[in-house]
């Protein structure tokens, strides 16, 4: 036990800095021995830090041979070394689970020996949860770059959730800081991911941004010689490879099973690099249109290693900024604005006092105001202080009937900030005279003081488990 | 008018609404046990009969809807102040505006009964991570809660589902009753800690990598007390193995 204790204390370090700790994505019913999926997510406890932790996040191994920069594990650092038996690692996984201190096991790792040898035992693993106790519970497994496409097709046989990391925002900051991993190896695990979910026709997306499209359209497939444009000039994958030994997964569709149905994640390092916020969520718009994925995480540089490229040892991570970018990546997946509209050659950067959902209105008043007993769904989310959930009571009450100003409030409206955008039957309760500044000042007013807690349930996703969170209200 | 007293059943309570249409109107319903006579209209104590709550039930389920029905009885096993005279008004409106009365969120009458519904929806959801099994000797898993709201019979299907091969209890120390599951059935009763047996062998090994593992999670350059205290307030910490000894 105590070598156990010391494993799990070098395994658990190690992971803790992966940002995603999300167990949403599937509903499913014990159909195992023990063990269901929670749509929603669920969050067991918080650490210090106020993340929630939902899933046993360990490393399966800290061996690694690969020398990543910003990376504790990388083979020239001298720190502690373990690996996981596939036996314990799933032992401990059921008796955490048994106790309801986890929902599920989140298993990335490090390079021993190589990919395709970690990824070997990362499967037998899963296959003993899956297989010998029944585990009916939640896995996200991280697929290492350079791995091979039948273990990962097999890994994402056993996993409710795949996700390989794009580590930087820019191909620049990736050769800079990840020199043995290459874009190819980062996409090409991507999209036989996507593929695979297209073939199942399981294929969901982030949020709301692919409402009513087809997703799951054979012409969605992504092929090995298309341009994957992750940013203009940001992180593309090398073009000029042969798709020859690129076999398509298509071949293996087997009905019954069931591949990764949580879809895909990805996360990226900011901070460490000289990345704008304009190329980060470039970058991430273009993940979810190429790959259609779930979620895209951002993890603030946090110097765990001296380096003569990165920032020095003191440098405090960027959580503010984090925090901003995960609002403006729940815009992009749930209220229908574009990377371009938010941020743009004179804007590259969020404003770090204000939400980007009233940076945007502050931009472009001459949209506002806006009637609420008239304006469609997606005029009512452009309003700042209306969430998803508030925007359909809003439409649901109109059905029966109009909606009054007092009502706005019970309807979850933040009417601190969305009286100055909207009107109700007409009449204009900002007030102010209707100009970006006067408008701007009064909001930083009331923020003064009662600043929202950094990580306060707006959006962020770290602290929840949930990726929709229907029941939590997002004013953003 | 009158404020009609109650025995904290939800039959009673139904009784009373009955005796709002029949008998006479009320101006409130109240547990009797802890009613201070302050009215004017003076009180009437009303005795549950079962015919009468049934009619009441019925009526809701056939006039508003059945998902109104357990709106309803979920406020009532909620801890919110006066939820039996915002569920007599709730009743009221509902009997007028049909199963639309749940489109008026924004409503004097309905907001306060939408927002006790929620918090008993956001416990449920909470404790669905924050119950901690200890196992027994005899292999059963026990955890003792003290939830805000009566919920514990809101808890049956998710845990009876997910451990369907582990008997386990639920315990609400504050109420004094649990939720008792084997084998996928599960039945409400009453239930103290006398005579429990105690933890196996394995569970103080558990525990203590639980506990580690938690400890190690936080992320040193971001902690966030307050952050934490708000995500999982403090009154909820002292059944959670991570914060014991
Ligand atoms: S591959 Fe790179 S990032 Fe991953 S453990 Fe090894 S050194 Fe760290």
């Amino acid at each position: 036990m105590d070598l156990m204790f010391d494993k799990l204390k070098i395994l658990a370090d190690s992971a803790k800095y992966d940002v995603s700790c999300s167990s949403s994505g599937v509903g499913r019913k014990n159909n195992g021995i023990i063990g269901s999926g929670a749509k929603e997510g669920i969050c067991h406890t918080w650490s210090a830090d106020g993340r929630c932790i939902s899933l046993l996040k360990v490393l399966f191994t800290n061996k690694c041979v690969y020398d990543c920069e910003y990376c504790v594990n990388r083979r020239s650092a001298d720190s502690p070394r373990a690996s996981f038996e596939p036996e314990e690692l799933a032992r401990l996984t059921i008796e955490f689970y048994r106790r309801n201190y986890i929902e599920g096991l989140f298993l990335s790792s490090a390079v021993e020996v190589s990919p395709d040898h970690t990824a070997e035992r990362i499967l037998y693993c899963l296959r003993i949860l899956r297989r010998e106790y029944g585990f009916a519970g939640y896995i996200h497994a991280k697929i290492i770059p350079g791995v091979s496409q039948e273990l990962l097709h097999d890994i994402g046989l056993e996993a409710d959730r795949l996700s390989v990391n794009i580590e930087m925002p820019t191909s620049k900051s990736l050769e800079l800081f990840a020199p043995q991993k290459k874009p190819k190896q980062i996409f090409s695990p991507m999209r036989q991911i996507t593929n695979t979910l297209i073939e199942r026709k399981s294929l969901q997306g982030p949020g709301t941004m692919f409402k009513g499209q087809d997703l799951n359209s054979p012409l969605n497939y992504l092929t090995p010689d298309q341009t994957l444009s992750i940013g203009a000039g940001q992180l593309r994958e090398n073009q000029n490879k042969s798709a020859a030994g690129e076999k398509t997964a298509l071949v293996r569709a087997r009905k019954k099973e069931v591949f990764a149905p949580a879809g895909q994640t990805t996360q990226m390092i900011i901070g460490a690099g000289e990345e704008t916020d304009r190329q980060i969520l470039t970058t991430t718009e273009n993940l979810y249109h190429t790959f259609k994925m779930k979620r895209v995480y951002y993890s603030a540089y946090i110097p765990v290693v001296s380096s003569p490229l990165l920032p020095g040892p003191f440098t405090v991570p960027p959580l503010g900024r984090e925090h901003r970018l995960y609002q403006a990546d729940w815009l992009l997946r749930f209220y229908g604005f574009s990377a371009g509209e938010l941020l743009d050659d004179d804007n590259p950067n969020l404003d770090p006092e204000l939400d980007p959902k009233i940076t945007w209105a502050l931009r472009h008043l001459d949209h506002f105001p806006v009637e609420v007993n008239k304006a469609p769904m997606d005029l009512l989310l452009r309003i700042p202080g209306v969430g998803v959930l508030s925007a359909q009571r809003i439409l649901r009450q109109r059905k029966a009937r109009s909606v009054r100003y007092e009502d706005l409030k019970r309807m979850g409206v933040v009417l601190k900030r969305a009286k100055h955008f909207l009107t109700c039957s007409g009449k204009y309760y900002g007030e102010t005279n209707f100009a970006p500044d006067s408008i701007r000042n009064q909001i930083l007013e009331i923020n003064d003081g009662v600043q929202i807690s950094m990580f306060g349930g707006d959006g962020s996703g770290l602290l929840t488990a949930g990726v929709e969170r229907k029941k939590v209200e997002h004013h953003g | 008018m009158v404020d009609y007293l109650y025995d904290e059943t939800f039959e009673g309570l139904l009784t009373c609404i009955y005796h709002h249409y029949y008998t006479e109107k009320a101006s409130g319903i109240f547990p009797k046990d802890a009613y201070q006579s302050t009215m004017l209209g003076g009180c009437m104590e009303i005795e549950t009969e079962e015919h009468k709550a049934v009619t009441v039930y019925e009526a809701i389920e056939k006039k508003i809807s059945s998902w109104d029905l357990k709106r309803i009885y979920k406020v009532f096993m909620s801890s919110t102040e006066q939820k039996e005279c915002k569920i007599l008004n709730y009743v009221r409106l509902g009997f007028v505006k049909g199963p639309g009365i749940r489109l008026l969120h924004g409503d004097p009458i309905v907001f306060p009964v939408q927002e006790a519904e929620q918090k008993v929806n956001a416990e449920v959801h909470r404790m669905k991570g924050l119950i901690r099994f200890s196992e027994l000797e005899e292999g059963i898993l026990y955890s003792p809660i003290e939830p805000d709201h009566d919920i514990v019979e809101f808890l049956a299907r998710h845990f009876s589902d997910r451990f369907k091969n582990e008997p386990f209890i639920i315990h609400d120390a504050k109420r004094n009753k649990a939720l008792v599951a084997y084998h996928g059935s599960w039945y409400i009763s009453h239930f103290t800690k006398e005579n429990l047996s105690s933890h196996s062998k394995e569970e103080a090994e558990y525990r203590r990598l639980w506990k580690s593992y938690f400890e190690n999670m936080a992320i040193k350059e971001r902690i966030n007390p307050r952050c934490q205290k708000n995500m999982m307030p403090v009154r909820y910490w002292k059944n959670l193995t991570e914060f014991q000894l």
